[in-house]
């Protein structure tokens, strides 16, 4: 089997509305693969189809080799999902919580006690086994949620925002745990709007309006923008950036703190052309330099060009 | 079906009633509370009916009927007046809902077999104790005036007793003092008995409402068991309150209990079983919370004052309606509490409302089962 996950034509449609358009998306056994795009690309609607949460409009999904629209019920106890929206009891414990899936998804004796006690440890959570899930922080409860999504071993996981509005060190921790089931052979589908975790993953789909965009490896996407990417402190951070945008060439200005990326279309001698440009209207800068372009500017310079 | 599935969302479900301390007092206690509550507002007896006397004869018979008119504790002489007026202010302020007013000539009109002069004045805003006085002043005159012919023809060496050509002596059975309250808290109980379950319609809204149905939908857990693992606490709750409100009944307001109790259990788990598909069912298809309560209260409270006949019998309804009442598991189960309470009926009456009761459970639950699609859309 070369693909776990497949889907052709995949097309979901929410009266007039076209939430996943015509969608061609093929993920290998014990890959992560990210869907990335901004709110409303369809990241959801298609986690939540492959999960079998929602029908299919037109178009066909295979997974593990089943017909998504026949045999949903045969996958669902291969798949683990863990929807966006935190959706764990909070009045239940968290041994209570992992029980609970434990028993609808048969798994018991043993292996049930191990796996319990394996989870809460990885997911550093045996400390708080008693706590109520409602008490536990924002990180505590995503790991939670994974855990339980766990409880059964799925060959394939889908996660969905897994890690939004998570803070950076439980966000780490997280993707520590996602690398350990990816070593492991699980495949993970992941969505996220973060650029850096978009980074990590072995492949990613952009998707825009419901549509596919490209499906590469995050450095094949990087290095496929044409352009470069410079970037500078302005002494009149505002004054820049308006004056920027009016610049031929540029086509996009993007903020980090109180320094402005420039990413301008490729082309010879661009670092000059700008110093050039910028003393013509005569901003004030310093630190002008040429720096690596990042999955983020690859990700808004293909969906302004599509948008345009 | 696998019943590990049922039993891991009866535990869940049960976890949730307990934690949640309205939840638990909602399924607990409201049954005992509103019994209460409703039985006290609706079963008073009509007594103490306040009544005044304008007795313009002052003869010994006047006295001796008057008497005779305030016997019971049902009507109250609260005072003799002189004149019409006084009465028509009594009518008015709403201190009396009846006057009897004896003419001048009242004892001679008797004794003379001419007829006596007896006017009643009655306050027709409130019908039901308005009449209930009229009836109640026109037995005591009959009676009166049985007592008095007697008494006359005795004095002349005659026994009347036996000439009365129709003997009728009504025996009441069951319920002999035709006391209100041994026919109603038997219907109340059918009612609060019905309500908490309604809340098993609210837990399928709350779950798609936080989230936690789409989790649900992406397990292998099947819908039948998840809709009966959460009917369960719900028959659980429903049996925990069946000895508390027929302890209030019984020996609270003193009704009695003719039937067999383990059958009345039994009949109770297969009626809260009836009721709580019909909470799945409304929980299937209505996906808020707060539609959800509305839809069940409209459906069991309304219908269960008004159909189920407990307050107005089935058979005045009119067809239509009275196959609506059927359809409702509320009216067969007010049989099942008035039997088993009142005229203790057994087994072999009480089946066929058991089995209607369980059939109707049975498609209910097979139909919500049926419609609801482990889609969120």
């Amino acid at each position: 089997m070369e693909y776990i996950i497949q889907t052709t034509s995949l097309t979901r449609k929410y009266g007039q509305l076209i939430a996943v358009d015509a969608l061609d998306l093929a993920i290998r056994p014990g890959e992560i693969y990210g869907l990335v795009g901004a709110d409303g690309a369809g990241k959801t609607t298609t986690l939540r189809i492959l999960a079998g949460v929602l029908t299919i409009t037109d178009g066909e999904a295979w997974i593990a080799g089943e017909r998504l629209a026949t045999n949903a019920e045969k996958i669902k106890s291969n798949i683990g999902y863990m929807a966006q929206q935190f959706s764990l009891y909070g009045d239940l414990s968290v041994s209570e919580n992992l029980a609970f899936f434990a028993d609808i998804y048969d798994v018991w004796g043993v292996e049930r006690e191990e796996r319990t006690r394996y989870l809460l440890e990885f997911a550093q959570l045996t400390r708080f086994h008693n706590r109520r899930a409602q008490h536990l922080s924002g990180g505590m409860q995503k790991k939670l949620a994974l855990a339980s999504t766990l409880i059964h071993q799925p060959d394939i996981l889908l996660l969905d925002e897994p890690t939004t509005g998570v803070d950076p060190v439980s966000r780490r921790e997280f993707w520590e745990i996602l690398t350990e089931l990816h070593l492991g052979g699980t495949t993970i589908v992941i969505s996220t709007p973060y650029m850096d975790e978009a980074e990590r993953c072995n492949r990613v789909a952009l998707l825009h309006n419901g549509r596919l965009i490209r499906s590469d490896k995050p450095r094949d996407i990087q290095s496929s923008v044409e352009g470069d990417v410079i970037r500078l402190t302005p002494e009149n951070w505002q004054y820049a950036q308006q004056q920027l945008k009016q610049i031929p060439g540029v086509l996009e200005v993007q903020t980090y703190g109180n320094r402005l990326h420039v990413l301008l279309s490729k082309g010879e001698g661009n670092l000059s052309y700008l110093e050039s440009e910028l003393d013509r209207r005569a901003i004030q800068f310093s630190g002008l330099e040429r720096t690596p372009m990042r999955m983020e500017e690859a990700f808004i310079s293909i969906v302004s060009k599509l948008e345009k | 079906m696998s019943l590990r599935h049922v039993y891991a969302v009866t535990l869940k479900e049960i976890r949730h009633i307990l934690r949640d301390k309205a939840t638990f007092f909602l399924v607990v206690f409201t049954p005992t509370l509103l019994l209460l509550l409703l039985a006290y507002a609706v079963t008073a007896d009509i007594t103490h009916v306040p009544i005044s006397v304008l007795d313009m004869d002052h003869s010994p018979t006047s006295r001796a009927f008057i008497e005779q008119i305030t016997l019971g504790d049902d009507l109250e002489l609260i005072s003799h007046v002189n004149n019409i007026k006084a009465i028509e202010d009594q009518l008015l302020k709403g201190s009396i809902k009846a006057a009897v007013i004896l003419s001048p000539s009242f004892e001679r009109g008797l004794y003379a077999m001419r007829g006596a002069g007896v006017q009643i004045l009655v306050d027709g805003t409130e019908p039901q104790s308005g009449g209930f006085a009229v009836d109640k002043i026109a037995l005591r005159s009959d009676e009166f005036i049985s007592k008095l012919l007697v008494k006359q023809f005795a004095a002349q060496g005659m026994n009347i007793e036996n000439l009365l050509p129709i003997d009728v002596r009504t025996q009441t059975w069951y319920n002999p003092n035709l006391k209100a309250s041994v026919d109603i808290i038997p219907g109340l109980l059918s009612i609060v008995l019905a309500l908490p379950g309604m809340s098993v319609a609210l837990t399928l809204a709350r779950e798609r409402e936080h989230g936690t149905l789409e989790q649900l939908m992406a397990s292998p857990v099947g819908k039948s068991e998840l809709l009966l693992g959460k009917m369960i606490p719900y028959i659980l709750s429903g049996l925990i309150n069946i000895p508390l409100t027929t302890a209030i009944a019984l020996y609270w307001f003193g009704v009695p209990f003719n039937g067999n109790f383990g059958l009345f259990v039994l009949l109770s788990s297969i009626f809260f079983f009836a009721n709580l598909s019909m909470g799945v069912l409304i929980g299937v298809f209505i996906h808020s919370q707060a539609a959800a309560l509305a839809l069940s209260l409209l459906l069991v409270l309304f219908p269960g004052f008004f159909l189920t006949g407990i307050f107005f019998p089935i058979a005045a309804m009119p067809p239509i309606v009275r196959m609506e009442a059927l359809a409702l598991p509320g009216t067969h189960y007010a049989i099942i509490t008035r039997a088993s309470f009142v005229t203790g009926a057994g087994i072999d009456v009480l089946w066929l409302y058991g089995m209607a009761l369980l059939l109707m459970g049975i498609a209910f639950t097979g139909i919500a089962a049926y419609s609801f699609k482990k889609k969120l859309a």
